[in-house]
């Protein structure tokens, strides 16, 4: 017998996106003990189940208006879902029979409705061709952002942190793109690569090249990867670099002057000191930047317009959205994969960096 | 010859002059001491010599080389810092061999130097351990090992006891001392402790504003101040000032305090010329007179206003004109508030300043005969 | 003064330095060091900068310079047509309406939220108090493609689909975990004892935090919800799932961007970016702040 599940509001999103993600409305047909209506369920058997008649009965039903009409009931004989035989009587309503009386078969037709487990939404997001193109992209963009994110923000906070002069002018300036949407990045960059843009206008002003060269379409595909990238790293690097600053401020100078003093050069001031000492701030900030990471969207499509490239969060998108796929059940799904492979990505950094720290200290 | 000269240094922080023209030489092998309240410089000029900071104008030689624009790595220098700044994220081991491996020390000779360092600080056996979970005073002696396994010629120490407390830093002390001499290094050591000074300095620098307004040996400059501020900065309690009037007596002058006359030593009669009729400071240690409870001809008369019962000495407080004095007796010295007693000032230890600015009243003589 | 002969090295004045080799190779190099830092900080800030130069160039282009090939670096003429364009195209100012009412209304709620929150984490200790700073940090970890999924469905279920109030209680849950622990940051930062002083001289424990704390604590308060309207103000995926016909303004863009012509794009893009040039220069000292306190 195949679980039914209650319909319910569930207030909360992960149990409602769970719901939406592996179960499916469905109907099924219940078999009763007795030729009643609220009688015990002995099985059920799915729709387009060819049944055999073993028994029937006639009963009266009684109407809203006082009157009575004949009601068949029948005994039937059927091979459920999970290929169990199951017996029990049924409503004439829910079955097709040739002849009420004399048929000693039926088809089920009919049943109530039910909520059932599926695995339909997930296999259906497996198999969609878009979803392999879309996990190898997002993570591509992964692996090429993060780091180089790193080592910008990095960069950043130690000119910050060198007091030149209008020091305060440059952190205005370098957290500029921490107030600008990614939607807006997208347009930012797509206006410099479209095939109109102003690198074509460079190049053949220049005479480097005769005719534009057309960097976003469907066969330049490392090309577009390198805008969204570039794109990527202009916006958000602003916050790993004011991640980094704040744990630069937290190390006392002592340190670092204990290192001037002790012979570190500023190489070594960096990889012995200074690196060591932002550890705890480099992994808040890596883990935020790998969940946002996998959500890369509105740059993507801004650039790209997301149909020659696609990314998991458009995926999940252009499922979710009426106009298109309306199928909030495979967006679901989508939405579950994004969070989960976030979630491991971050339980390995930090099982990295602990193993890292339990290495040192042993 | 590891001696450190600085010539005419200046430093300014914005519109902040926390070094003024400061030319010092500490010789080799010697303990100096910077010694002042907060926001001197004494910091700043220790920095410099370190090359924590670039001076604005002036240079810094150390061992006959311009190291001005070098960078500390190139100074041939060690340092404790007052926060210690030992690196939390290194074991002990580490960070007493952070200086001898950023210079590349073969290792076997660097666990030697690490070994050697910890011994004389007694700490050989935490040698694996993190700092977290070290007290202060153990913190102090890995930062002061950290500054003696490279070896320098010279160790710079900006307020290094400042963190402890007090019996800790009475024990520390002394035992720096001892290490330091016999490690024969020349130390520049800051700290705004004069008691701390006054122990540990074989010469103390004492800066105010910028600018260094003596430099001597500890006993000399407790003695000798050349200004009411060093003679108000250094002991407890600070040394009196009075106001006394210069007056002629005959060929000479003398200086009336109340209705007892001062006579000043022979060489100041000079200087005292111009001061005739005028006020002037009279300085004097409050364990420099000599309290008698009987009236003495050449002693002055005070009531006392205060007893202070401190066990090694009794201090007590009294009034001359409006100045109020305070003289230090043995402990057997027995009175009682509102008691008489007779104050004599012995004539070497009566100090007369310009009571306008402070200054010794013709200094360089002054320093030459007790010389 | 103790003046010292001074053996070898003969005396400097410190108004004329002496420019020996030694000295001036010390000089260039510390200037070098210096001039590679400037340049670096530079470059860094003519990367931000240019990408916001060229489309501002573009927003006061006319539409046929922008449409123009090869582009020019300066707007000639100077010309508000390309932003009258988008300003004046089918639903932005109803759009912009949109977004400035989710804006504020999640300033307002998460705000409201925050204060006491923050406060209470700030001051009292109270049993799961770490507990919910775990939750609450969780709850930033939780993609907003997450949350927004089965949200929509929720509020399609409960009949409140495509209402802006919805996405701005959307962008409140968004931000208020980082609201709460700002604020209370902002809180802890003045100390206990005014508090204690106002009320030994007579204030009640709402008029102390009233008239000490708060006042105090305002300029933090106010910088996070500039930080909250900006957040709103820019996100795009939850208002994009949870609205259809009251798009927001980065929605409404967004889901437009195919038919849209390159004026109304680089246009569009300009008038969404110039509320965050502003608001990011008015909390830019209360930045560091915030992510230090996020740290922990």
């Amino acid at each position: 017998m195949r679980p039914s599940l209650p319909h319910f509001h569930c207030p909360y999103l992960q149990p409602q996106a769970f719901q939406l993600a592996f179960t499916r409305e469905g109907q099924s047909l219940s078999l009763r003990a007795e030729a009643l209506p609220d009688a015990s369920v002995t099985g059920t058997l799915p729709l387009q189940t060819e049944v055999r008649v073993i028994d029937r009965q006639q009963l009266d039903e009684v109407l809203p208006n006082g009157a009575t009409r004949p009601v068949f009931w029948y005994y039937v004989s059927g091979t459920d879902a999970n290929g169990a035989t199951v017996e029990g009587w049924v409503n004439q309503r829910s079955l097709f029979i040739e002849n009420r009386r004399t048929s000693e078969t039926a088809r089920v037709t009919g049943g109530e409705a039910v909520r059932e487990w599926t695995f339909d939404h997930l296999n259906r997001m497996l198999a969609d061709f878009r979803f392999g193109t879309a996990v190898s992209t997002t993570l591509l963009l992964m692996v090429l952002i993060v780091p180089a994110q790193f080592v910008l923000a990095i960069i950043m906070a130690l000119v910050l942190q060198s007091q030149i002069r209008g020091s305060g002018l440059f952190l205005y300036i370098y957290a500029i793109p921490l107030g600008i949407s990614d939607l807006v990045a997208g347009i930012l960059w797509f206006a410099i690569f479209t095939q109109r843009g102003f690198l074509n206008s460079l190049l053949v002003s220049a005479e480097i090249i005769e005719l534009p060269f057309i960097f976003i379409q469907a066969d330049h595909m490392a090309w577009m990867i390198a805008i969204i990238v570039l794109a990527e790293i202009w916006r958000a690097t602003s916050i790993v670099m004011v991640i980094v600053v704040s744990g630069l401020q937290a190390i006392p100078r002592d340190y670092l002057e204990a290192g001037e003093v002790f012979g570190a050069s500023l190489w070594q001031r960096l990889r012995h000191i200074i690196l060591p000492l932002l550890k705890p701030s480099l992994q808040v900030a890596l883990i935020l930047r790998t969940i946002l990471a996998f959500q890369v969207f509105a740059v993507v499509i801004a650039i790209t317009g997301g149909d020659i490239m696609t990314v998991l969060s458009n995926e999940t998108f252009r499922w979710y959205d009426p106009a298109r796929f309306n199928n909030p059940s495979v967006a679901a799904v989508y939405a579950g994969f994004i969070m989960l492979i976030s979630l491991a990505i971050s339980l390995f950094y930090m099982r990295a960096v602990r193993s890292q720290e339990e290495a040192v200290k042993a | 010859m590891t001696e450190i000269l600085i010539q005419n240094a200046v430093k300014r922080f914005g519109k902040f002059v926390a070094i003024d023209d400061v030319s010092l030489t500490v010789q080799e092998r010697e303990f100096l001491v910077l010694l002042g309240p907060s926001g001197c410089g004494k910091t700043t000029l220790l920095r410099a010599i370190a090359g924590l900071g670039m001076l604005d104008s002036g240079r810094v030689v150390i061992d006959g080389r311009d190291v001005t624009y070098l960078p500390p790595r190139e100074r041939g220098i060690s340092m404790v810092f007052q926060n210690y700044a030992i690196f939390p994220h290194m074991t002990v081991f580490d960070n007493i061999a952070f200086g001898l491996k950023m210079k590349k020390t073969p290792k076997p000779q660097l666990t030697e130097r690490v070994q050697n360092a910890a011994k004389l600080l007694h700490i050989e056996s935490m040698l694996e351990r993190y700092p977290s979970q070290m007290s202060g005073g153990q913190r102090q002696r890995i930062a002061v090992a950290r500054a003696i396994a490279v070896e320098s010629p010279i160790i710079l120490m900006d307020e290094p006891l400042s963190n402890l407390d007090a019996l800790l830093r009475l024990e520390m002390r002394a035992e720096l001392k001892t290490l330091l001499s016999k490690l024969g290094v020349t130390t520049v050591y800051v700290t705004h402790d004069q008691i701390e000074a006054m122990s540990m300095g074989d010469r103390i620098a004492v800066m105010r504003a910028g600018k260094i307004l003596q430099l001597d040996q500890p006993t000399r400059v407790y003695d000798h101040p050349v200004s009411q501020f060093v003679g108000g900065f250094i002991g407890t309690p600070p040394m009196n000032f009075l106001h006394g009037q210069v007056q002629k007596n005959g060929a000479g002058y003398r200086v009336k305090l109340g209705d007892y006359h001062l006579k000043p030593p022979a060489d100041l009669e000079a200087a005292l010329t111009a001061w005739d009729g005028k006020s002037v400071l009279v300085g004097i240690r409050a364990e420099a007179m000599e309290p008698t409870k009987s009236p003495s001809p050449d002693a002055v008369q005070v009531n006392v206003d205060v007893v202070e019962m401190l066990g090694a000495q009794n201090l007590l407080t009294a009034r001359i004109g409006d100045d109020t004095i305070k003289v230090s007796t043995s402990p057997d010295f027995q009175v009682a508030v509102g008691d008489a007693i007779w104050l004599r000032f012995p004539e070497n230890k009566v100090r007369y300043m310009n009571p306008e600015d402070g200054q010794v009243l013709n200094a360089p003589s002054l320093e030459k005969v007790l010389a | 003064m103790s003046t010292e002969a001074l053996p070898n090295i003969p005396a400097v004045s410190p108004k004329e330095p002496m420019w020996d080799a030694q000295r001036r190779r010390a000089l260039i190099g510390v200037r070098l060091r210096r001039a590679g830092v400037y340049a670096v900080a530079i470059t860094i800030a003519v990367w931000v900068l240019l990408p916001i130069w060229l489309i501002a160039t573009m927003a006061f282009s006319t539409p046929q310079d922008v449409r123009a090939f090869p582009k020019a670096l300066f707007p000639n003429p100077i010309s508000l047509d390309s932003i009258n364009f988008f300003l004046n195209a089918d639903g932005i100012i109803r759009a912009t309406g949109n977004s400035i009412f989710v804006a504020l209304l999640a300033v307002v709620l998460s705000t409201l939220l925050a204060v006491p929150a923050g406060y209470a984490i700030a001051r009292y200790m109270f049993p799961g108090r770490d507990a919910v700073r775990l939750v609450m940090l969780s709850v930033r970890a939780f993609p907003i493609v997450v949350l927004a999924v089965p949200l929509a469905v929720i509020f399609l279920q409960l009949g409140l689909f495509d209402q802006p109030f919805t996405l701005a209680l959307m962008h409140t849950a968004l931000t208020l975990p980082t609201t709460v622990l700002v604020i209370s940051s902002v809180f802890a930062s003045v100390p206990f004892e005014f508090e204690e002083a106002a009320q030994v001289f007579g204030c009640t424990p709402l008029q102390a935090f009233a008239r000490v704390v708060l006042p105090l604590a305002l300029p933090g308060i106010a910088a996070s919800a500039i930080l909250t309207f900006v957040l709103s103000w820019n996100e795009v995926f939850a208002a994009i799932l949870l609205t259809l016909s009251n798009r927001t303004l980065p929605a409404h863009i967004l889901y437009n961007l195919d038919k849209s012509s390159d004026p109304f794009k680089f246009a569009a893009a300009f008038v969404m970016l110039v509320p965050s040039l502003i608001f990011i220069f008015f909390i830019r000292r209360y930045l560091f702040n915030m992510w230090g306190q996020i740290n922990k």
